[in-house]
């Protein structure tokens, strides 16, 4: 009897500036495999299926559990998280492409530094830096704390912003992973001291404004972080802001 | 001796350096553009549509009501001010910046087919076609051809002279469609955007309700097309309120009756 194995097509580019080109292997299955642990198999036995040896393909991972955000990739025409992509559950042959929003660094590496870029430019965080010790934190009602945690689950893989119809080079826009985090933020009882900066932050071009609704970003979530609920208060909030700085100036 | 360069810190930040922008934090207009073409859409551009639909529906008691209510329209204080402030300049901005807003969204209906998504699309599309009909619709039944303004008794007549061609009325039955879709979906997105609909539920719902009026809308808007296509009203005379000469004069004080 033969072998069963697994047909799968990944869109290879050997570097920035390189052309990009469909490879096709054919690999054994083995049970309970993800697309991680097929590239894996490609990388031990690097020969694409016309019987060419190959370099192994590079691809960002980390945990495999799909709580580091790493492995996110255009999997059968949607964007989503390679180690939770079951091989079993997938249509084959498995077409396998980088994230089509972001710059390509190798194979199915893609360079996401636009978000971090974005998360600093709303000062996503809670300042507790001093000099000297601040002392214990406000407490946080288990009210407060389950409104937060959804919003918390973010693990910027950028699936929303890849799937986002508004994300892309006209626009320049900030993207609902970022819009959730300024809503996490904001909520804080530490961190909402920022929230005024963050809310003039999201008023400037790509911001807020830019979103149009789609949804899109809400379905890819492989973490289901409600982003168009964030994204609906968020804009309230920054306009609400604007209103305010227009009267106060 | 060569030495490997370290690349510059300031450029760095992405290896690759291209890609979509960042956010500007704070910088630019385009947040008060936006609003003012989401308000725009409601504000006076959705009334209006509004007080139109109601307006037409009147040609379903005939020409002679379908007069009055031009005459009516036309007799309001600084009519001429309302229509340009009220109607011409909000309406040309919706739709110049909203074809710009368009033209930078990337659809991608193809790869995620969700409802959303179909919707997003779909917006952009019947905005396309309001754009396109409302220019031909002003030049053609504003500016060309009798003036209404003043002679409000020929309203009638020049509507039906428009849909007697059928290639006409099938522009006019797509647009009236898209327009009412475009302005209840409208209605929708300013509350989801505006922080009005923040909850699922409460957007599901809002939906509900939005979807109800559209229908209403549209299906109020056909039927005043077919008022004037339809058998009840054919031929109708080129003047309903022809100019009336003055039949009487004003009494004015001290001038004896004679």
């Amino acid at each position: 009897m033969a072998e069963k194995t697994i047909q799968i097509e990944i869109k290879r580019q050997s570097g920035p500036e390189a052309p990009s080109t469909w490879e096709k292997f054919e690999i054994p299955w083995k049970p309970g495999m993800n697309v991680i642990s097929v590239m894996r198999e490609i990388a031990a036995n690097p020969v694409n299926s016309n019987g060419q040896e190959t370099t192994p393909i590079a691809y960002d991972s980390n945990c495999l559990e799909e709580i580091c955000g790493s492995c996110a990739m255009v999997i059968n025409g949607k964007a989503r998280m390679a180690c939770s992509a079951l091989v079993d559950k997938l249509e084959q042959p498995i077409r396998v492409q980088p994230l089509t929003k972001f710059p390509v660094v190798r194979d199915l590496a893609v360079d996401r530094s636009v978000l971090f870029e974005n998360l600093k430019a709303v000062k996503a965080w809670v300042p507790v830096d001093g000099t000297y010790d601040l002392g214990s934190g406000p407490r946080i009602f288990p009210q407060q704390q389950e409104a937060a945690y959804p919003l918390s689950n973010c693990i910027s893989c950028c699936c929303c912003m890849e799937v986002c119809p508004q994300f892309n080079d006209a626009t320049g826009f900030v993207g609902a992973a970022t819009i959730a985090q300024v809503k996490l933020f904001n909520s804080h009882p530490s961190g909402k001291v920022l929230k005024e900066e963050r809310l003039r932050a999201l008023a400037g071009d790509g911001g807020v404004q830019e979103c149009g609704f789609a949804q899109n970003c809400v379905q890819a979530c492989p973490k289901q972080l409600p982003l168009t609920e964030a994204i609906s208060d968020v804009t309230r909030d920054v306009t609400l802001q604007v209103a305010k700085d227009f009267l106060r100036a | 001796m060569a030495t490997a360069a370290r690349p510059d810190a300031s450029q760095t930040s992405s290896p690759v350096g291209r890609g979509v922008e960042p956010l500007r934090a704070g910088k630019g207009n385009s947040f008060l553009f936006r609003k003012l073409h989401s308000l725009s859409g409601i504000v006076p551009i959705g009334a209006f549509l509004i007080e139109h639909l109601l307006s037409n529906f009147e040609a379903l008691k005939g020409p002679l009501a379908y007069a009055e209510q031009v005459k009516f329209l036309n007799s309001l204080p600084l009519v001429r001010f309302l229509e340009v402030g009220l109607i011409f300049i909000p309406l040309a901005y919706h739709a110049l910046y909203g074809v710009y807003i368009a033209m930078r969204g990337k659809a991608n209906v193809i790869y995620y087919p969700w409802s959303g998504n179909w919707m997003y699309m779909m917006q952009r599309w019947t905005g396309y076609i309001a754009f396109v009909y409302i220019i031909q619709h002003v030049i053609r039944q504003r500016f060309m051809g009798v003036s209404l303004p003043e002679h409000p008794g020929a309203a009638f007549h020049k509507v039906q002279m428009e849909l007697s061609n059928p290639w006409m009325l099938a522009v006019y039955v797509i647009a009236m469609i898209a327009v009412c879709w475009h302005f209840s979906y409208g209605i929708w997105l300013f509350a989801a955007k505006w922080g009005i609909t923040p909850g699922a539920n409460a957007r599901r719902r809002f939906g509900y309700l939005c979807a109800v009026l559209g229908v209403v809308l549209a299906v109020m808007g056909l039927a005043s097309i077919y008022a004037f296509v339809g058998p009840n009203y054919k031929n109708a005379p080129a003047d309903v309120m022809p100019a009336q000469t003055l039949l009487y004069v004003t009494p004015s004080p001290g001038a004896s009756l004679s």
